[in-house]
């Protein structure tokens, strides 16, 4: 017997809170095997391709091109005889639907435009600022060369920018800079602690999660997500380990390699996009000591390593003051120490 | 026809007598312009020429010269006043700015005052702060005035024709160095005229453009000379009226070399060229500078008598050369 599974609109980002559906690659009667793509979707200048979940046929398409659609509301419904994945849509739950999507995507990005590319913070002939703009060029990606640091004419040609990877870098930052911005008002403090290097980072993954598993007064998720700053070549990526303490060490360890080099190449799996509960920034590859601790919105908390000596590392907490007290915040950052310490 | 290369006080001398000759109501008044042949002796033989009638010395009273003047211009003359130092303009100020600019606005366009007023202008001959300003914006600010300000011999001749033929004032300011220096292209034969509100691009090149005015183009001359065996190429632009002030051909220019230099004479502190800077910074062009536009103009002091302080009070060749050399080379 066949159940109706909806196919919803999903979660791309942090701060997305609905995407338009730009066209259906499939109508009704279409058998589709999984990992067929249904529909593309856009939103924050991101496009992407939203697969089948499993082998079925389409039951009926519930939105018209154009429309703009909330997170987890249903695109489509779509018959499957995969029980597992099976729902029925009677249940007006669906924003409990998640969707199993283990498809590595590659997120497509719409041409850029001037209006884009604008910008005051860097200093530019006016001539290298129109180009910029024609071009779809970030001036901020231009070293200048110029009297009083100006980016010149000069600059601008010499500079190898690929337009396409301009824009994305840029709608990366915007949205990293966005979540930012939503959590700066929060009262929060740090703390830092000198530790031993000798630990992996799957290690430290898998001790902070234990460590705020044991504190569900901290939590306003009932999983624990861990985000990791990845530098990608279009920026930033933030892959999440889904309550990684439930893992063996060594599939951790895998997983995290894995992802890794497939976020640095701007790929991470759609599931590990969101969920994300606390979020690790480490700058100790960069020899940095430190950096500006950063607090993700709806997360109590974030983690800093930085460099301290060839043998040391420094690890820095920022939490969120309304959830725990200054006390509790050092409490936190010692046991995540003594965990990692034992290992 | 024989190329005839003449000096500008020569080409100015011409045009006047080529009006004298055409409308006999053309006369010229001033100081010294008679039996002593003008102060720095553009007038020359006029006075035997075309007799006391025409050629009127005056006592030393400007705002009486140019006021006959205006007066004559608003009963059917067409009169040439000669200041013997624009310095002295100030003297004559209320008849140029509030008699002659403002009456054929002020009465519906019913009455004109064709009159030109000739005068020299600029420093470099160790004559003091009261007798070397260059005071282009005083006559440019004011609307009602054509202003030209003409570089080399052919030019004057032609521009002094049109502002004859003009029919309300025109203040035509000479500079006393250029009197004497022939120009670099010969100055043609007859009654030729050049439009006034017209600029010349003087030479064409792609790296930099100069606006410069009066004296100031042939320094800039000398530089794109020099320059040109560096490499660098640039196009010069003479407004020659500064007001009215024709800028299309600067953008044009702007268009291409991306680099902009002004050079004028006068004090940098609101002189004229800083409306050549104006209207570039408002325009379509503005998005083709590669380069933050350069002025060169004189201190914001008065002309000092001391000849090295005197050279060193407005922009020489050596400093339109450094500063051409260095927007070019900054900025690629």
């Amino acid at each position: 017997m066949s159940f109706k599974y909806p196919v919803v609109m999903p979660k791309m980002s942090m701060t997305m809170e609905t995407g338009e559906l730009i066209i259906f690659h499939v109508k009704v009667g279409d058998h589709v095997k999984s990992g067929d793509v249904l529909f593309e979707v856009m939103t924050d200048k991101i496009d992407m391709e939203v697969d089948a979940p499993a082998d079925g046929v389409i039951d009926s398409l519930l939105a018209e091109p154009g429309a703009v659609i909330e997170i987890g509301k249903p695109v489509l419904i779509m018959l499957t005889d995969t029980e597992v994945m099976a729902f029925d849509f009677g249940n007006e739950e669906v924003e409990a639907v998640q969707v199993e999507q283990i498809e590595q995507v590659e997120v497509k990005i719409a041409p850029p435009t001037a209006a884009v590319i604008l910008n005051e913070s860097v200093k530019a002939v006016p001539k290298a600022r129109s180009e910029a703009a024609k071009r779809g060029v970030d001036l901020r990606t231009i070293a200048a060369t110029g009297p009083d640091k100006t980016i010149t004419m000069h600059d601008l040609n010499n500079a190898q920018v690929d337009p396409a990877m301009a824009a994305r870098q840029k709608a990366n930052r915007a949205l990293i800079a966005k979540g930012i911005e939503m959590s700066r008002g929060i009262a929060q403090a740090s703390f830092s602690r000198t530790v031993n290097s000798d630990f992996e980072t799957a290690t430290l993954i898998r001790a902070w999660a234990s460590v705020l598993r044991s504190r569900p007064d901290l939590a306003i998720h009932t999983h624990v997500g861990v985000a990791l700053i990845i530098e990608s070549k279009y920026g930033s990526a933030l892959p999440v380990f889904k309550d990684p303490d439930h893992l063996a060490h060594e599939d951790l360890k895998a997983l995290v390699a894995s992802t890794s080099e497939a976020a640095k190449n701007g790929k991470v799996p759609l599931a590990m996009l969101t969920g994300a509960t606390t979020t690790i920034f480490d700058v100790s590859r960069y020899s940095m000591n430190s950096s500006t601790p950063l607090l993700f919105p709806n997360q109590v908390t974030s983690l800093t390593i930085g460099y301290g000596t060839e043998s040391e590392k420094n690890i820095s907490l920022t939490i969120d003051l309304n959830f725990c007290d200054f006390y509790d915040g050092a409490l936190l950052l010692d046991a995540l120490v003594a965990s990692i310490t034992k290992h | 026809m024989s190329e005839r290369m003449l000096t500008m006080a020569e080409a100015i001398r011409e045009a006047m007598c080529i009006a004298f000759d055409e409308r006999p109501e053309v006369f010229l008044l001033g100081e010294d312009v008679g039996i002593y042949g003008g102060a720095f002796g553009v007038s020359a033989d006029m006075y035997h020429r075309y007799g006391a009638e025409r050629v009127l010395d005056t006592p030393i009273a400007e705002l009486g010269i140019v006021g006959a003047a205006v007066g004559a211009a608003l009963s059917g003359m067409r009169p040439i006043v000669e200041i013997q130092f624009s310095d002295f303009t100030a003297q004559a100020m209320d008849q140029i700015a509030n008699q002659a600019a403002k009456i054929h606005f002020m009465l519906g366009g019913a009455l004109h005052v064709p009159m030109v007023l000739r005068t020299p202008q600029g420093s470099g001959t160790g004559a003091a702060a009261q007798h070397s300003q260059n005071l282009e914006p005083w006559f440019a600010s004011v609307p009602g005035l054509k202003v030209v300000v003409p570089s080399n011999p052919a030019d004057a001749k032609g521009l002094l024709l049109s502002s004859i033929d003009d029919p309300n004032p025109v203040i035509f300011l000479e500079h006393k160095l250029l009197y004497k220096i022939p120009g670099r292209e010969p100055v043609p034969e007859g009654s030729t005229r050049i439009p006034l509100g017209v600029s010349k691009v003087v030479r064409e090149g792609k790296d930099l453009t100069i606006v410069a005015t009066g004296i100031m183009v042939n320094k800039a001359w000398e530089v794109c000379e020099k320059l040109s065996a560096e490499g660098i190429s640039i196009t010069l632009i003479d407004p020659r009226t500064i007001s009215p002030l024709d800028m299309q051909p600067v953008f044009e220019s702007v268009d291409k070399t991306g680099r902009l230099l002004v050079v004028q004479e006068g004090p940098a502190h609101a002189g004229f060229i800083n409306e050549v800077i104006a209207q570039m910074a408002g325009s379509a062009s503005f998005g083709s500078l590669i380069a933050p536009i350069k002025r060169l103009a004189g201190m914001n002091i008065p002309i000092p008598y001391a000849p090295q302080l005197e050279k060193a009070a407005v922009p020489q060749i050596e400093d339109i050369e450094i500063a051409a050399r260095e927007i070019v080379k900054n900025w690629r």
